[in-house]
């Protein structure tokens, strides 16, 4: 457990893992595509700052119809963590088991320089995976929220007219409006720090997390396992 | 009282039958049905036995009574509602104290399960305090037992309906509205808005004269030939919203034009009613019509949660959401980011210091299984 990072080998043979399945990498940038417009076009209905000819409508237009593909994203990203593989499990976000917990408290450590070396781990490690956990609450309270605001404007008869009782839960539209707007800003910070600790772990660990999240595959000291 | 002959109440006023015909039009427009539907409303107006009404007044300004009484002229709405056969107004009565009393006791003694009882203001769930108290009997106590044995219960404006400006924070008196004061109580048809639209208040009896069943209702039991469309959706303004022409500041050019709202908080995108289409005062105008953002009048708590009424977000705290969210969510970011360089040139003294052993090249295993991972089983490797 304790072992001194020096006492690595230098030249450590690397195998190649295939960790991010086809959804899970489809997901994740049709996530980061949408965030991108939905923060965009969402600020901009927030506040509103330049006009033109039917523009505040076609930015609405582009909100909603970016909304959708978010949402499947998001719904196609729960279902994969209980059919995809042991790396996109639910278990690897939310942390239950002790090893997993154990894993949170290493990384944390890392995190705060009080530990030299990252905990090892192929997937996500378990303060990520938390922290996507999280995100996706997020994601989930965002999707509610936006069904509320639009439900109302929905066509009547249109089936989403049922999430009407989501108005009373978050006590109103005008609440519900104010969580949304937050959200927006908290998702926004996630993508900050997410990509900081993607940036830092690319350098650290040598695993290519960045390419994987294209590829797929990630770059695995094949000694992972000797702790000794 | 109620066989009286309506024509004749109308002549008397001075409405003509022309002006009794449009009113009619006018109910089967705000009621969504046809013209042809105008002739059936006038047959059962004028033929139908109507409904015995009772008015209760509780914690509230009376604004929805004087809503009813400052129409322009003496409508037949008006008429309908309050001469033939009102039988118990404490404002509109002229009989006062113990005569008054007797004519709730008799109606409700007489006409129990028959009479339509209309409650305005919200009701003090605090009644040891002795707040609205009314005859010796707390408010409600007289809510229990009128609303108790009515044929059908309408909550007049927004304090009977959700508690309105009483039951704001703090709430003093724990106001209640009308369905939490009177729990199960039978056809509870809620008329919110800060005052009801007496135009709508009269649809629904005539509604309910011509269909003889109360119309459907939203999840708050308001009916939703009125509260069916939002403000914004029918909005005269609407096209200045989807073309982001807004008001900036009160009296600048653009509010002068008659440009959107939205930005100077109006809660029409917010706010369920048919006040675009129907308007007040006898269709003589609307808030926005005249430049005010709509303060979301007939929504559930909006004391509480369309305040600031000027801007678009409510107030966290005390704090002005609308002015500071998006600068606050801007420099959170920015803290993060440069928490993030921070963090990163810690990470590069410390590789520097030499305590990070570098992993300086990448040898390719192809399609082999390596032993154990420490940290996962292996179904998903190659």
């Amino acid at each position: 457990m304790n072992a001194v990072p020096s006492e690595r080998p230098f030249r450590v043979a690397l195998e190649r893992v295939y960790v991010w399945e086809l959804p899970v990498r489809l997901v994740h940038w049709l996530l980061f595509f949408s965030i991108v417009i939905l923060a965009a076009t969402g600020y901009y209905i927030g506040d509103p700052f330049f006009s033109g000819p039917l523009v505040m409508a076609r930015v609405r237009e582009v909100h909603l119809y970016t909304s959708i593909v978010f949402t499947l994203c998001v719904l196609v990203r729960v279902y994969w963590a209980f059919a995809g593989n042991g790396y996109s499990r639910w278990s690897e976000l939310i942390p239950v088991s002790v090893r997993r917990v154990r894993s949170l408290w290493k990384s944390l450590l890392f995190y705060t320089f009080l530990r030299r070396e990252p905990d090892e781990y192929v997937g996500h490690n378990a303060l990520a995976g938390l922290s996507y956990a999280i995100i996706f609450a997020v994601y989930f309270v965002m999707i509610a929220t936006g069904l509320a605001l639009y439900q109302v404007y929905a066509p009547v008869g249109s089936p989403l007219r049922v999430f009407a009782f989501l108005i009373p839960f978050f006590g109103g539209l005008q609440i519900a409006r104010l969580i949304h707007h937050v959200g927006m800003w908290v998702i926004l910070i996630f993508m900050v720090a997410h990509l900081y600790f993607v940036v830092l772990y690319s350098t650290v660990e040598h695993m290519g997390i960045f390419d994987s999240m294209l590829s797929g595959f990630k770059f695995v000291p094949r000694k992972t396992s000797d702790k000794s | 009282m109620t066989q009286s002959n309506l024509m004749q109440d109308l002549e008397r006023q001075g409405v003509s039958r022309r002006e009794f015909l449009a009113f009619c039009a006018s109910m089967a427009a705000i009621l969504g049905m046809p013209k042809a539907a105008s002739a059936a409303i006038a047959k059962a107006v004028e033929s139908e036995k109507r409904p015995i009404l009772v008015w209760l007044e509780f914690q509230d300004c009376a604004g929805n009574t004087e809503s009813f009484l400052r129409s322009g002229h003496p409508t037949v709405a008006q008429i309908l509602l309050d001469t033939i056969s009102l039988n118990y107004h404490e404002t509109l009565m002229v009989a006062a104290g113990d005569q008054a009393e007797a004519a709730l006791e008799d109606t409700v003694a007489k006409h129990k399960g028959e009479y339509i009882a209309l409650v305005e203001g919200s009701i003090p769930g605090d009644i040891d305090s002795g707040y609205c108290t009314i005859g010796g009997r707390s408010a409600l106590d007289i809510a229990r037992e009128v609303c108790g044995g009515a044929a059908a219960t309408v909550a007049v404006g927004t304090c009977a309906t959700f508690g309105g400006l009483p039951a704001a924070h703090p709430n003093p008196t724990r106001a209640l509205s009308v369905a939490d004061a009177v729990p199960g109580v039978r056809n509870l048809i809620n008329m919110s808005a800060c005052p009801a639209n007496a135009e709508n208040i009269a649809a629904l009896v005539v509604y309910y004269l011509t269909i003889k069943h109360w119309p459907p209702l939203d999840q708050y039991r308001r009916p939703l030939f009125a509260y069916g469309t939002m403000i914004h959706d029918a909005c005269e303004r609407r096209a200045h919203f989807d073309s982001g022409q807004f008001v900036e500041q009160w009296g600048d050019a653009a509010h002068r034009h008659g440009y959107c709202l939205y930005q100077m908080g109006c809660k029409g995108p917010a706010t369920s009613q048919n006040c675009p289409n129907v308007q007040w005062n006898g269709h003589t105008n609307w808030p926005i019509g005249c430049g005010s953002p709509c303060i979301g009048c007939a929504e559930p708590n909006f004391w509480d949660v369309m305040t600031p009424f000027y801007e678009r977000l409510p107030n966290v705290e005390g704090i002005n959401s609308s002015r500071w969210l998006n600068p606050v969510g801007l420099s959170l970011t920015g803290v993060v980011a440069a928490g993030a360089v921070a963090h990163g040139i810690g990470e590069t003294v410390r590789y520097r210091r030499g305590h990070r052993p570098s992993v300086d090249e990448k040898a390719r295993v192809d399609g082999k299984e390596q032993g154990k991972d420490a940290s996962h089983d292996e179904e998903s490797r190659k």
